[in-house]
């Protein structure tokens, strides 16, 4: 069938971007690890490794060899997944932020959530009333939230919310004794594979602050860009046409201008999944919550470098995936980008 | 001193005809910038709509003829609509969003320019002539079916395969036919027309233009008909307005105005009208432009483009005063009716 | 009786600044001036600690209280005010240079070059920024110095990919054909007539990028591969203070609120100077 060739077609392409930026990635943290001061091979085997495992590792390493048989040589050791190893575990950082990431995607997906539903109603009042005393209000709360530093938001909300008021946890991902097995690494997941009703809302009320925290610094972006998609849409045509068929407002928003209006805001949702997991690195330590975040800003603190640049690895190839997820969801919901791509079919 | 420049009485449909719309002194503000400052793009405008009947309402672009059509249906939010605009002896200013929303598509249907731009880019078409009905709370296959009876009604190719179909499937005739399927399924009893036929090639403008004749000939459909082109109005409607930057400055019977244009305006239209066995490098067009409603020139509007323009033209603005077989405002008429 | 005047204010025009325009304006003045003269008139007590006298509360002789080094917050932050926007500056203007530089060299060069200059960019746009720099800062080893180089060699591909679209629409301009039409060459024609003319896109950008530039040197210096202590930068501090949040909040809320105006300072300065050179874009 020449519709499902097509489709093929798109995928094959956008795949074909995606390994393009991850070998751009490879190659960028290849750069920063040769940008490293010191000798490589002392770093790669611990401070107070002997000068034989020194010379071991700098054999493993492959860095006797020429620059360029380096290079591919780390960019095949990317490939089958090797991000190096952490010298402080001693285990290899793929295996470390595995065990890890399940914990970050929960923290990501709720805040995710949370960004969407607060922001897009938002942006849809703001949009209708432009101009009105709620639409002033969201775009000094968006400007105001968006030049907030996202840790420091973190701990003050901490300190308000957890300590003064007492209203949520100050931290820690589920409170003691009402834990789960460990199956999948997020806390939520896990009490609700244990059947642990309580152990399951006791998660999510850990995760409510930090979510909420890492929420509010990508609602803004949402929020600006749903409005103008929308205020746009609202000026279109159709828009009249359809409040001619006799349409109330809601069902007008609801049914037309939003999901005209939507597809902005997936990719910006797309962009910001991948941002997300970025930012937990700002937000994990501040709650004392496990996840990438925390790893690598762990890392850092233990001047681990070759697991900060794995980390790096890792969350640009996370960042990478989750865009090409994004792009595949709004070729599947977006009639325009499917004709566009294969023409239209009269 | 000139004289009241509102009409005298109010504005009656042609004859024959019972009214079914009205407006009086019909008047919309737009705001420029958000709550600055607004230009009044209408500026008092009488007339009205029998039952049945098919009015056109003619002027270049930017003479607010769009503004005034979308008024009647208060269509435009930012649009600040005033003096009286009454549909089978309700005031439809003084309605509720909410009640208004069952005269849209119920009572008065609209149709527009660009059919491309009016569809819904996202919705299938099926859904999109359905909607007036499922608004009104009819079932879905029930609306569903009447959609695609309407559909068939207006020869839509294939109409049933294609109720899953989206808008960017057609071709810009079959859009169009889309565009008026989706105004007639709510069985309206006044269809404004705007330029409906502007967008579309030739050839399919007089299929479009054959089909509305049909169609509102056949429901008894009252049609407002919007145009720049003087030469449209003539095989359709039964009465002509002349409108000139928010003001209409002529009306009356298609017959009489064609036969008989008092206004210098009127005239400079119909000189406009192409005509086969004329040279095309012959082709009149009036000098100048029409003004922008916020430069609007004082007196008779039309004034600067006019050349029997008088004192009074440049002083006053001319009553709408009644000529035989309509009327017209022009200060020419008014020395001579009196 | 005469016909209804239809008046209409025309838009505002020339410099008539708003009330809210010229207090954005004032306050970005005002952060500018104490970069520039708070360092010559702090004490020199900012760096020397005095434990007898930490973690005082805000009061009469320290307006913001003081650290736990017994250092005076207010001014550690006027201190840090010069070093924390000198760095925003350097990094904006650092990567400005390698976008107009990346932008350039596509538009004169052959096409072979300017794809592939414009799939870099694409894989940079692709790429977390702020990862990406903290990789590169963790691995020059953690400081100031090695922050701003990375947010200069992360920050580029937005500026060249908005350039390289203005300066394919600048080339469209009658004045071009003019100029080609006289033979002069590709290279100088880009440089000489396109980007001038193109500039104007990071004119009106550079506001805005400064405001983001402080909030990501803030978290980088967070995180710990930015400005080390006992540097007075905004967001070292803050680290430097996270553990007294319950115990001394000022030592925390002070620094942070004071990236948070400058951040949003910049920011809106950043969107008056948009409307103003496109007052279409007012109320979006």
């Amino acid at each position: 069938m020449p519709a499902l060739k097509v489709y093929a077609w798109f995928l094959l392409k956008r795949l074909g971007l995606t390994v393009l930026t991850l070998w751009g990635l490879a190659t960028l943290v290849f750069l920063m690890i040769k940008l490293m001061p010191g000798d490589e091979a002392q770093m790669a085997a611990g401070a107070d490794a002997s000068a034989a495992q020194v010379e071991a590792m700098r054999i493993r390493l492959g860095l006797d060899a020429p620059l360029v048989a380096q290079y591919l040589r780390f960019l095949l050791r990317v490939a089958q997944g090797d991000f190096g190893t952490s010298i402080v575990t001693l285990q290899p950082v793929m295996s470390d932020l595995g065990k890890v990431l399940p914990s970050t995607l929960e923290l990501v997906v709720v805040a995710m959530l949370i960004n969407l539903s607060v922001a897009i109603p938002a942006g849809i009042v703001a949009a209708y009333r432009q101009g009105g005393a709620f639409d002033s209000l969201c775009r000094a709360a968006a400007v105001t939230l968006g030049g907030m530093p996202a840790f420091w938001l973190a701990l003050v909300l901490q300190f308000l919310l957890g300590r003064v008021w007492r209203v949520v946890p100050i931290s820690g991902q589920v409170s003691f004794g009402m834990g789960s097995p460990v199956v999948t690494g997020a806390p939520s997941l896990d009490a609700l594979l244990a059947f642990n009703g309580a152990g399951f809302l006791n998660a999510l009320w850990h995760l409510a602050l930090p979510a909420a925290v890492l929420a509010a610094l990508f609602s803004t972006q949402v929020f600006r860009t749903l409005r103008a998609s929308l205020l746009g849409v609202l000026r279109s045509d159709f828009v009249m046409a359809v409040r001619a068929k006799g349409a109330s407002a809601r069902r007008m928003l609801t049914d037309h201008a939003l999901p005209n209006s939507l597809n902005p805001v997936l990719t910006l949702a797309g962009t910001q999944a991948g941002a997300m997991i970025g930012s937990a690195v700002l937000v994990e330590t501040v709650f004392a919550r496990k996840g990438i975040g925390a790893y690598m800003f762990n890392a850092v603190a233990q001047k681990d470098t070759f697991a900060v640049l794995g980390s790096v690895m890792f969350i640009g190839t996370v960042v990478c995936l989750v865009n090409l997820a994004v792009d595949v969801m709004q070729l599947v919901l977006d009639p325009r980008i499917r004709s566009a791509q294969f023409g239209s079919q009269h | 001193m000139h004289m009241d420049r509102t009409f005298q009485g109010s504005p009656t449909p042609g004859p024959n005809a019972t009214t079914l719309a009205r407006a009086v002194g019909l008047t919309v503000d737009m705001p420029v910038q958000l709550g600055a400052s607004s230009v009044r793009i209408v500026d008092g405008v009488d007339f009205a709509i029998g039952v049945g009947e098919r009015v056109a309402l003619v002027g270049e672009s930017g003479s607010g003829k769009s503004v005034t059509a979308r008024a009647l249906m208060r269509l435009d939010r930012a649009a600040r609509v005033s003096g009286r605009v009454e549909f089978a002896g309700r005031d439809l200013l003084a309605l509720s969003e909410r009640e208004m929303t069952q005269v849209r598509g119920g009572d008065i249907a609209m149709v527009f320019q660009d059919p491309m731009s009016f569809l819904d880019p996202l919705m299938t078409i099926g859904d999109q002539v359905a909607e007036t009905l499922r608004i009104r709370g009819v079932g879905k296959a029930d609306a569903r079916r009447r959609a695609l009876a309407v559909l068939d009604e207006l020869r839509v190719d294939r109409a049933a395969e294609r109720l899953d179909a989206y808008p960017h499937e057609f071709s810009g005739g079959m859009r169009q036919r889309v565009v008026l399927a989706m105004a007639l399924v709510g069985e309206p009893r006044l269809l404004i027309a705007d330029e409906p036929t502007t967008a579309l090639d030739v050839r399919v403008q007089d299929q479009v233009l054959d089909l509305l004749d049909d169609v509102s000939a056949r429901r008894g459909l009252a049609v407002l008909f919007i145009t720049h082109d003087l030469g449209v109005v003539a095989g359709f409607a039964e009465r002509v307005m002349v409108m000139y930057s928010g003001r209409i400055v002529e009306d009356g019977s298609v017959d009489s105005v064609f036969a008989r244009p008092r206004h210098p305006y009127t005239r400079g239209l119909i000189k406009a009208v192409p005509r086969i066995d004329q040279d095309l490098d012959r082709l009149y067009a009036i000098p100048g432009a029409p003004p922008p409603p916020f430069a609007r020139p004082t007196g008779c509007a039309f004034h600067p483009r006019c050349d029997a323009a008088f004192a009074p033209c440049l002083r006053d603005v001319p009553a709408v005063l009644p000529v035989e077989g309509g009327r017209a405002a022009c200060h020419l008429h008014a020395s001579q009716g009196a | 009786m005469s016909a209804p005047a239809v008046s209409v204010r025309a838009p505002r025009a020339g410099l008539g600044l708003s009330a809210f325009e010229a207090s954005v304006i004032g306050l970005v003045v005002l952060l500018l001036a104490v970069a520039v003269v708070g360092p010559l008139v702090a004490p020199e007590s900012v760096y020397r600690s005095d434990i007898a006298n930490a973690l005082l509360p805000p009061g009469a002789g320290h307006w913001f209280g003081t650290d736990d080094q017994g250092r005076d917050v207010f001014w550690r932050l006027v201190v840090g005010a010069r070093t924390t926007l000198l760095s925003a500056f350097l990094v904006v203007t650092l990567y400005s240079l390698i976008g107009v530089a990346v932008a350039t060299i596509g538009a004169a060069g052959p096409r072979w070059l300017d794809e592939t200059l414009m799939r870099i960019t694409d894989i940079g746009l692709a790429l977390p920024g702020m990862v990406v720099a903290l990789g590169f800062a963790a691995a020059m080893g953690p400081s100031l110095r090695s922050a701003i180089i990375a947010m200069a060699i992360t920050g580029w591909p937005i500026t060249a990919r908005l350039l390289r679209g203005i300066m394919r629409q600048t080339m469209e301009a009658p004045f071009v054909a003019g100029a080609r039409a006289l033979g002069v060459s590709r290279w100088r024609l880009m440089t000489c007539h396109v980007l001038p003319n193109s500039l104007d896109v990071l004119i009106v950008k550079w506001a805005g990028d400064v405001g983001t530039t402080v909030l990501v040197l803030a978290s980088l210096s967070f995180i710990g591969v930015g400005a080390q202590p006992p540097s007075a930068e905004w967001g070292a501090t803050i680290a430097g203070a996270r553990g007294y949040v319950s115990t001394a909040w000022w030592t925390v809320v002070m620094p942070g609120a004071a990236v948070a105006i400058t951040s949003i300072a910049f920011g809106l300065l950043g969107e008056i100077i948009q409307v103003r050179r496109d007052p279409s874009l007012r109320g979006n």
